[in-house]
Parts: structure tokens; sequence; C-alpha cells
């Protein structure tokens, strides 16, 4: 009731002004940097390469056919790395969720292994698990799990109780109770989670491949810092740069469906 | 005053108490896991001979200077950018662009430009944190309520008078916790510029106890980072208690 009010006084009165960005008007600095640094800048500076100059640079001496393996290499951890994180999300988040005194018991545990900078943990896996896929996985699930399972936790304290009592004189099982009524009253804030998680799965698999150099876009920007190629270094700074925009608005526009889907509007 | 959370202290005990039975008791190939208790006589010596305080005071003071600059520009940028519709349509997507590059990335160009030093961790440190301060800034100016604003004019506020009375205490929940994300972000970007530029504090210590084959001090240092996390989260949040007790900027602790 109070909610709906809400809502509706939320729509017939707009919250502060409306703001428009103004997609094209809005790159003006971005162009003029970059129109300025092309002027001033000349292809062989050590520091700041002109723009024209990034391109080319990476399809020089024989490194050209290194993009798309790269590429493809930081997707697979990305993609792997982000779907363990959600599936040990949210079983966990379920877990923690549901019973206070898991909570309590493990709180702590968790509280301080969020704490860890990913980049710490690093060195740690590298020693114990080499220099492998796995070992990228693992650190990347190690960074993205966290927003997943808090906000399946906290989806399932938001739980109406009706419908956990509806479920109980239904007599439903415990397993048909988590398929018909847990998960899908959670959707919405795993799905919210999974968002939040996704940027920072990319940027963990990024660190990872650039501390260990094991494949990856990440080990080739290490590659060209290391060799003195800064027009390639920024080139791959671009190229990051726009497969994470596109990741994040492929992921924005997924939840979107999926929610739309989801209550059926 | 909360109670101790006895069964959350249990399960971490318990939880050392496995991982030192297994590794004794050599379950598994696992040569390169040390002992809880190789790592607390590996801590004593670290602490003994003074190495951990340094590092960690070099990480935390870096930290939060980086922090405070960040903050300050963040802030300053925000609210220019929150207040004014034009510099807002002419800029924000620049910074939308620039934002989305993830700032890993900068560090081989800011190694390149700045070398192996405490200038190229700090700009890398500044970078990163700026972001969640600018992005917050401007979401919690725009949110303010249009009757704040007519409340402002009426009262014949002058623009400055009305950006410190009204607009900033509005906005203050939503910048806390952008200054609070910043923080985080801060002590993850200054070890990593440890462990690949800046050969000094937490990070380095790191990466030399790793080349060293000393993983006993290695997971020192991974405590001692994920300790430094938790302490700077808890006095952001003591700070802020303090600072505004009405509870306004005070956001719900997650344990």
């Amino acid at each position: 009731m109070t909610a709906e009010a809400g809502v509706q006084s939320q729509r017939s009165r707009p919250v502060g002004r409306t703001h428009r960005s103004g997609v094209v008007t809005g790159l003006a600095p971005l162009a003029l940097l970059l129109v300025v640094w092309e002027v001033v800048g000349s292809p062989d500076s050590p520091f700041y390469p002109a723009p024209s100059s990034w391109w080319p640079a990476l399809f020089t001496r024989g490194q050209d056919e290194d993009i798309i393996p790269a590429i493809l290499d930081t997707s697979r951890t990305f993609g792997l790395g982000l779907s363990v994180a959600t599936l040990v999300g949210v079983g966990v988040g379920i877990g923690v969720g549901v019973s206070v005194r898991a909570d309590r018991a493990f709180g702590p545990m968790f509280e301080f292994a969020r704490a860890v900078p990913p980049a710490a943990l690093v060195p740690v896996a590298t020693l114990l698990l080499g220099f492998d896929e796995t070992m990228k996985i693992v650190v990347v699930v190690m960074a993205a799990v966290w927003p997943i399972m808090l906000n399946t936790r906290a989806g399932i304290r938001a739980i109406d109780p009706i419908r956990l009592d509806m479920a109980r004189s239904l007599r439903m099982s415990p397993s048909r109770t988590v398929g018909r009524v847990l998960l899908p009253s959670v959707t919405p804030a795993v799905l919210l989670g999974v968002r939040v998680a996704t940027p920072v799965a990319l940027v963990i698999t990024l660190l990872v491949e650039y501390l260990t150099g094991v494949n990856g876009l990440g080990a080739l920007v290490g590659d060209a810092q290391r060799t003195f190629q800064p027009a390639r270094v920024y080139a791959l700074i671009v190229i990051a740069g726009l497969i994470s925009l596109a990741v994040n608005s492929l992921i924005r526009s997924i939840e979107q469906r999926i929610r739309r889907l989801h209550l059926g509007g | 005053m909360k109670a101790l959370n006895l069964a959350g202290v249990g399960v971490l005990l318990v939880a050392a108490g496995l991982w030192e039975v297994v590794v004794q008791a050599q379950l598994g190939d696992l040569q390169f896991l040390p002992a809880p208790s190789e790592i607390a006589s590996a801590a004593r010596q670290a602490v003994a001979d003074g190495e951990l305080l340094g590092r960690t005071i070099h990480t935390l003071v870096v930290t939060l200077l980086g922090w405070g600059m960040a903050s300050v520009a963040g802030l300053g940028l925000g609210l220019a950018l929150g207040l004014s519709d034009r510099a807002y349509r002419y800029s924000m997507t620049s910074f939308e662009v620039t934002r989305a590059i993830p700032p890993i990335t900068f560090v081989p160009a800011a190694l390149l430009i700045f070398g192996f030093s405490l200038k190229m961790e700090l700009v890398l440190v500044v970078f990163g944190g700026v972001w969640p301060v600018l992005v917050n800034t401007i979401g919690g100016v725009h949110a303010v309520r249009p009757e704040l604003h007519d409340v402002g004019e009426m009262l014949r506020l002058n623009k400055l008078a009305k950006v410190r009375k009204v607009v900033l205490p509005a906005a203050l929940p939503a910048v806390v916790v952008g200054l609070r994300l910043a923080l985080s972000l801060c002590l993850v970007l200054a070890i990593v510029a440890e462990m690949v530029g800046n050969p000094e504090g937490i990070g380095n210590g790191l990466i030399a106890a790793r080349q060293a084959l000393q993983p006993a001090l290695m997971f020192v240092y991974v405590l001692a980072a994920g300790l430094l996390g938790v302490a700077l989260n808890a006095l952001f949040r003591g700070a802020v208690r303090l600072l505004f007790p009405s509870g306004s900027a005070n956001e719900e602790r997650v344990w």
C-alpha cells in the first residue's frame, strides 16, 4: 500500500530536474584532448605518442596476430570466472540468507576474505596453483563473488514471509521451496549482483593477466610496456575500454530483458 | 554494544585448526602451503624486525594521501558538473568513456611515463579513486529535490551559501557512499602499484616474499592487506558516525 503510493508520487512529480547528457556534445572534451595530443605529440615520443600512431602499432613486427587470441583468452577467463562466481555467490547467498545462524558463523570469515585486495591474492594463487587458466579463474571468482552473494542474501531477507508460509502450508519439500519460491523471488537481487560483479570480474581478469603474464589482453599490455612500445600500450588501453563499455551495456540490457520477462510487464 | 560473535570466532578458529592439520599431515600435494603456525612465526619475525610496520605505514600513507586528493578532485568536479547543466552536457560522456577503461590498464602507461616511483603510485591511486566520488557526487546533487532549491531561492541565499547549506547536506549520503568505495579502491590500487611499480609497501613485500620463496611471509602480507582493508573501512564508518550523528549519512552495516 505505502510502497505503491510512493511509486505514484514519484511518477507524478519527478525528483530533481531532468539532466540530458548529450552523447555527442559530451564527447567534446575527450575529442579536444585527442586533437591537441595529435598536434603536440610525435609518433616516436616515449611517453605520449600521437593517437594516429596507436592503431598501426597493434599490427607491427609480427605482433599483428596476437590481438584476437588475446581478446578470446580474456573473454574466456572473464566469462568462466563470472559464471562460477554467480553459481557460488547464489548458493552461499541463499545459505546465509536463509539461516541466521550460518550467517553469524561465517560472517566474520567472509568479511575478512572480502577485505583482502584481489591483487594480493595473485602471488598466493600462482604459488599454490601455478601459472594457468585455473589460477586466473580462481582469482576472478574470489573478487567477483561478493556482490553476487551479498545481493542474493539481501534478496532472501527481503522475501515476504507470507510466501514462505504459503510454501509450508502447501507442504512443499525443501528443494521445491528453493526452486519454486526462493529462486524466483530472489532473481532481481541476483541480477543486480551480477551487474555489479561484471566490471569487477573484467578488471580482475586484466589484472591477473597483467601481473602473471598468462595470456590475454592484460599480458599483452604488460609485454608492450616492458618492451617500451607506448603506442601499443595506448592502443590496447583503448581496446580494453571499448570491451569494458560493450560488456557493461550488454549486461545491462540482458538484466533489463530478464527483469521485464520476470515481472511480466 | 553488540555481543561478541562467538560462532563467527569459532568458525575462524576451526578453519585455522583444519588448515594446520591438513598441512602437518601432508594431505594432498600442497608443498607451498604454509601452516598457520608457520605464518604466525613469520609474522612475529616480520613485526620484530620492523619490516611489516614500515611497509604497512607506507601503503597506509599513500592510500590516505591519494584518497584525499581523489576526494577533493572528485567532489569539486562532481559539484561543478552536478550544478551546471551546461558543463554536464558538454563533458559527461567523456568522463563516462574514460571511467569505463579499467584502471589496471593504466598501470603500464603510468609506468612508462613516471617510471618506478612514488609519483606513479600516487597518480594511479588518485586516478582510480576519483571516479566513485565524482559519479556519486553528481548523482547526489542531481537527486536534490527541487523544493530544496526553491527554499534556497526564497531565503535569498547567494550561490556559495546555497551550495554549502542546501546542496551539500542533501547530497551528503550519496557522497559518503562514493568516498567509502573510493577508499577501498585506493588501497587496492596502491597495492597493485607497489607490486609492479614503486618497490615499497605491502605490495612489494608480497612480491619479494614470493620471489624469495617464503610463502609464510607472503601470507603475512596478505593478512596485513586484509586487516588494513578492514581497519580503514571501520575507521571510515566510525568517522562518519562521529561527524554526522544524525544518521542521515550512515549506511546499514553489512555484517
